[in-house]
């Protein structure tokens, strides 16, 4: 279903991005370089409301003619960032936003490894996996 | 209408479009410095009233969007001003003729034109004419600005006449429909008589009056007119006109809340130096209704306020047109304008959000084919939004579209240029800086995959612009700041293009200027091979300078008063960080030892790599290596000659690699560890080189502090025999050697350290003294150890410095001999066997503590050279041969270095191999015969191979065989 899933740092790098192979890799890097504009603009949006209030959630951040991308941030500002096949209308915005959930606890192990430097790219397995079974389940 | 303006904005809707062109031959030159003059002219108050109004010039415009005129009045030409060139009165009928053609092309919206003459002179020139201004050349026309102060003066007339007839017609039957282009066929046959119909004429009507008192400078009326045209075509659902309807009532709001313009530089400075036109439609508003005549019914019931929509319904209005012009398909050009147009409010709303959803729209309106060039100004107009709104990396992808787009395979005439230009404008979305410092700290943080494709499309466009040094410029940085991201597959392929680019044009290290006016600055390969350590390296002991002493202690006190004080010592610490403490000499050959390792998958040659250095003139000495593909750390020597004397700095090194030179300096390396870059460098010295009449050893001594010896040979000797050692000097420097100083230390630590061997020397020079009644016996000697040394090994090394000094100073290249004669004076005898053999004697000689043995000097009668007897062959055990070893040290100086004070040493290490020769096994004491005489009775053993004679003072001689033993 995810068609790509990008981890982004606080500061607009990629930590973790991952396609489906077949396509056109590059394309996606684009897509989620480019939309990090608009989760720029949200979160700025967002600044005002409180802290422990806000909605992590950042909902739809554009479509593309084939693709939807959506967007979430944590507290520290680190972003997820999934591109989605629009095509698939099966997809609800409660599905998403659990797929999100799923990958922020996922990062959240990551975090917990004392090996993992924080800002390095992530190599973790287990955040890799996680990742190839939301690319992979059928909805 | 099918050539949209992407410049268009809100305010646009209150101009009047006039078009201003040249006809005939005009030079560009002339037209666009008269174009400039006139647009100068860009509002005017008119006399009579407060309105001001607003022109918008052109020079070029096409006709079919003319035709769109009455669905939006500022689409319309309304003026026309033609420039030309006229010399002589006979080419002025022709002249004028052009006029009218041109003239006819906007024709029927024209409400007024005029021509300008240049060149022309005479009768035709004096004639009075309201249409034709004269001009004797393109500098002397300085009433230009008048004449079209004038010109807008007659078209604010014509329009103030044609919005009055429109506003007062209460005819009311018979309202004209008006309509767009592509509309004229659907109203063939329709019943005009129906309610409908004349609704929908009335509600057109209206909201072209409107677009002509927005025109007019009549911003509240407008509002008026707008929101009666909205509710009347509403009912109608002419939605094509409803929604110019409402943009026009957008317009003029916008026009309202943000005097300052939404067009962005342009606009801000359309309305320098003004009234602001907010205050102006405040000034005017109460007159307007009654002074212009406006229908009494228009606004009775709607209140003014609520005429003006608030800055949210704006946006909402301007959704609601653009989804009706939606509707309609060769509205296209419409709805894109309209997009750009809210674009433009809402970045000044700051609500982005909203502005990249219209954007986004806008992306999706297809207009007819386009071709490439309007493309290309489509996406780089796209690009220019973004940024407005701050969305800096959609605004670079869609410039980067644009740039793609110039080169597309379908243009026969590719752009590479224009290519280039928009793709280095890129450069900021993709947080990508083109100078290779900012990527020096730390590990890369960036989107690897985008910049790189980036860096290899800015190579590509750079090559295809025929500047092959740009090209290699962006790509030595490609290759210096993504290799971590690239795969060896990669860096093989970039590599490659760059050793073929550099055939062409090597990479420097200058900047290199951009036509655009940026400069790239040069990228040093710093990675390529990554410098880990950087060490500069003493001379080797032998060239070591060293200070005099005598010299450096007045200095040492004179610096300060204090023995120690913990400021200076801090001092000192942080100054030894940078210095190292020792001397470089100048003319000899230096050495800087750099770790460095390759890190591409392939061997790296790296040619004319040396040092770059400050302080002093330094010649350096290229290197050219090799290193294998991944290397592990690899010990490069880099070496150079100081030329004159001071302080020296290594800064860093150069190399060239790829056929790209760079200078890398150590200040910019990431994760260089340098001990130190800084020495100084000490006036010239002679260099001694010694070679001896011994053959070199492949013993070295055994280090001992600050000793370290040049060259060692190896003598083997048997106990007592003396050798000449004669040592060749040459001095092989470049300065006259003038101070020579030889002393000798004498190493014993291949004999028992803590037993020292106790032995006793006979004094004399003779080869033979044995004296069997005289001898010299030392007591215990441990507790006197140097005292005894020296008298045990004091004449081992004997030399004559004077004649040798003769041949001083010493030219460069001159030899002079030293000669040194070698000794050897041990004891081989085995004390306690003998000692045990006087005690059990049980004589003690009075007078003669003999509590140690004697050692006595036997020279072997067969002068044998050393014929190097293999290990085990050796009689006895192997103890038995002892070692001794002695340091010769050269002091010598010369030249500058020698006035300062500074001297080299020069150590030759000796190793000696002494043989027992004939040795006492047992010595007894016989009974005296009388008193005046003792007899000591000795056992003498030959422990050679060769049969010699000992002779005592008694002159008794004794040969002795082989292995022989004799008493």
């Amino acid at each position: 279903m995810a068609v790509c899933v990008a981890v982004i740092a606080k500061e607009n790098y990629p930590l973790y991005i991952r396609s489906i192979p077949t396509e056109n890799e590059l394309k996606f890097h684009y897509m989620v370089h480019t939309s990090l504009d608009v989760v720029d603009e949200k979160i700025s949006a967002m600044g005002k409301a409180l802290v422990d209030q806000r909605e992590l959630y950042l909902g739809l951040l554009y479509p593309t003619e084939d693709y939807k991308v959506y967007g979430y941030v944590t507290n520290s500002k680190v972003k997820f960032v999934m591109v989605v096949d629009s095509s698939n209308t099966a997809l609800r915005d409660n599905e998403i936003r659990s797929m999100f959930r799923k990958l922020h606890n996922s990062y959240t192990d990551v975090m917990c490894n004392p090996f993992y430097n924080p800002g390095d790219r992530i190599q973790s397995r287990a955040f890799d996996s996680m990742v190839t079974s939301m690319m992979v389940q059928v909805c | 209408m099918s050539v949209p303006d992407y410049m268009q904005c809100a305010e646009d809707h209150q101009t009047l479009l006039v078009v201003v062109q040249p006809v005939g031959i005009v030079s560009e030159e002339n037209f666009f410095k008269i174009y400039k003059r006139i647009s100068s002219v860009s509002q005017i108050s008119v006399r009579d009233s407060q309105r001001v109004l607003y022109i918008r010039y052109r020079h070029h415009y096409p006709p079919e969007n003319n035709e769109w005129g009455d669905f939006q009045t500022h689409r319309k030409v309304v003026g026309l001003i033609t420039i030309t060139d006229c010399f002589s009165a006979k080419d002025w009928p022709q002249t004028f003729e052009k006029f009218h053609v041109q003239k006819e092309i906007y024709g029927s919206t024209l409400y007024d034109s005029r021509l300008f003459v240049f060149g022309l002179q005479g009768e035709i020139a004096e004639q009075p004419r309201t249409d034709v201004a004269f001009y004797p050349n393109y500098e002397d026309c300085q009433t230009v600005e008048k004449r079209i102060e004038d010109f807008v003066e007659s078209l604010f007339i014509v329009l103030e006449s044609k919005r009055l007839d429109r506003a007062t017609d209460k005819s009311g039957d018979k309202i004209p429909l008006l309509c767009v282009p592509f509309e004229k066929k659907d109203f063939v046959g329709l019943d005009t008589d129906s309610r409908h119909y004349k609704k929908r004429c009335q509600g057109r009507m209206r909201k072209h009056v409107g677009d002509l008192c927005l025109q007019a400078g009549m911003l509240q009326d407008s509002l008026v007119h707008y929101h009666m045209s909205v509710e009347l075509l509403r009912s109608v659902n002419d939605f094509l006109w409803l929604g110019a309807a409402l943009e026009g009532l957008c317009s003029a709001s916008v026009i309202y809340h943000y005097p300052g313009g939404t067009g962005g530089k342009t606009g801000a400075r359309r309305f320098q130096g003004s009234s602001l036109p907010a205050e102006a439609a405040n000034r005017h508003r109460p007159g307007a209704l009654t002074s212009n005549g406006i229908n009494p019914d228009t606004s009775a019931e709607i209140g003014r306020a609520k005429n003006c929509l608030s800055p949210e319904d704006i946006i909402d209005k301007y959704k609601e047109a653009i989804s009706y012009y939606s509707k309609y398909k060769s509205a296209g050009v419409i709805e894109l304008e309209a997009c750009v147009k809210a674009v433009r409010v809402l970045a000044i709303q700051k609500r982005s959000m909203e502005a990249s959803e219209f954007l986004q729209n806008a992306v999706y309106i297809n207009l007819r084919q386009l071709s490439e060039e309007e493309k290309i100004q489509r996406y780089s107009i796209l690009s220019e939004l973004y940024e407005l709104i701050g969305f800096h990396r959609k605004s670079a992808f869609f410039k980067r579209v644009a740039a793609m787009q110039c080169v597309a395979p379908s243009i026969s005439e590719p752009g590479w240029r224009a290519c280039y230009k928009l793709l280095l404008e890129t450069l900021p979305g993709y947080s990508l800086s083109l100078d290779p410092k900012d990527f020096s700290k730390g590990t890369h943080r960036g989107w690897a995959a985008v910049q790189m494709r980036l860096l290899h499309e800015l190579v590509y466009a750079s090559r295809r612009m025929g500047n092959p040094a740009l090209s290699v410029r962006h790509l030595s940085f490609l290759l210096q700041t993504m290799l971590d991201f690239l795969s060896d597959q990669e860096k093989k392929d970039v590599t490659q293009s760059l050793e073929n680019y550099t055939c062409k044009c090597p990479g420097t290290m200058e900047l290199l200027t951009l036509p655009g006016g940026p400069t790239l600055p040069p990228v040093p390969f710093t990675k390529l091979p990554i410098v880990r350590r950087v060490k500069l390296l003493n001379l080797p002991a032998s060239l070591r300078p060293r200070k005099m002493k005598s010299l450096l202690g007045p200095n040492v006190s004179t610096k300060s008063p204090f023995i120690y004080s913990p400021i200076i010592a801090h001092n000192c610490g942080e100054e030894r960080n940078k210095k190292i403490d020792f001397q470089w000499v100048q003319g000899d050959v230096c050495e800087v030892q750099l770790m460095v390792y390759n890190p591409m998958p392939f061997e790296l040659r790296v040619e004319n790599m040396g040092l770059l250095t400050s302080g002093v003139e330094f010649e350096s000495l290229p290197a050219a290596l090799s290193l294998p593909a991944e290397s592990g750390l690899y010990p490069v020597t880099l070496v150079g000659v100081p030329q004159t004397t001071g302080t020296i700095t290594v800064n860093g090194y150069h190399t060239m690699v790829f056929g790209v030179f760079s200078d890398c300096l150590l200040d910019n390396l990431p994760g260089v560890k340098t001990s130190g870059s800084t020495v100084e460098v000490i006036p010239a010295l002679p260099r001694l080189q010694i070679s001896t009449s011994l053959p070199r050893s492949a013993h070295s001594l055994q280090p001992s502090s600050g000793d370290e010896t040049s060259t060692n040979v190896s003598v083997q000797l048997y106990n007592g025999e003396t050798q000449q050692l004669v040592i060749k000097l040459e001095n092989i420097g470049m300065e006259p050697l003038e101070k020579l100083e030889v002393t000798s230390k004498i190493l014993t630590t291949k004999a028992n350290p803590c037993s020292p061997p106790e032995c006793t020397c006979l004094s004399g020079w003779l080869p033979v003294s044995m004296d069997w009644v005289v001898m010299q016996t030392v007591g215990t000697a441990r507790g006197d150890w140097a005292e005894f040394q020296e008298k045990l090994y004091g004449d081992f090394l004997s030399w004559n410095l004077e004649e040798t000094l003769a041949q001083f100073p010493l030219q460069p290249g001159k030899v002079a001999t030293f000669v040194v004669n070698i000794k050897v004076k041990l004891d081989f005898s085995c004390q306690e066997n003998l000692l045990q053999d006087l005690s059990d004697d049980g004589i003690s000689v009075s007078g003669f503590p003999l509590c140690s043995p004697f050692r006595q000097v036997v020279r072997p009668r067969v002068e044998s050279k050393p014929v190097n007897p293999p290990e085990g062959s050796k009689p006895g055990d192997p103890s038995h041969v002892k070692t001794l070893e002695a340091i010769l040290n050269f002091k010598y100086s010369g030249g500058p270095g020698h006035v300062e004070g500074y001297y080299r040493n020069l150590s030759l290490g000796l190793h000696v191999e002494a043989e027992p020769s004939v040795f006492f096994t047992r010595v007894s004491t016989l009974p005296a015969t009388s008193t005046r005489q003792c007899h000591l009775l000795l056992d003498v053993f030959n422990s050679t191979e060769h049969e010699l004679t000992v002779s005592a003072r008694g002159n008794e001689e004794l040969i002795l065989h082989a292995g022989e033993c004799q008493r």
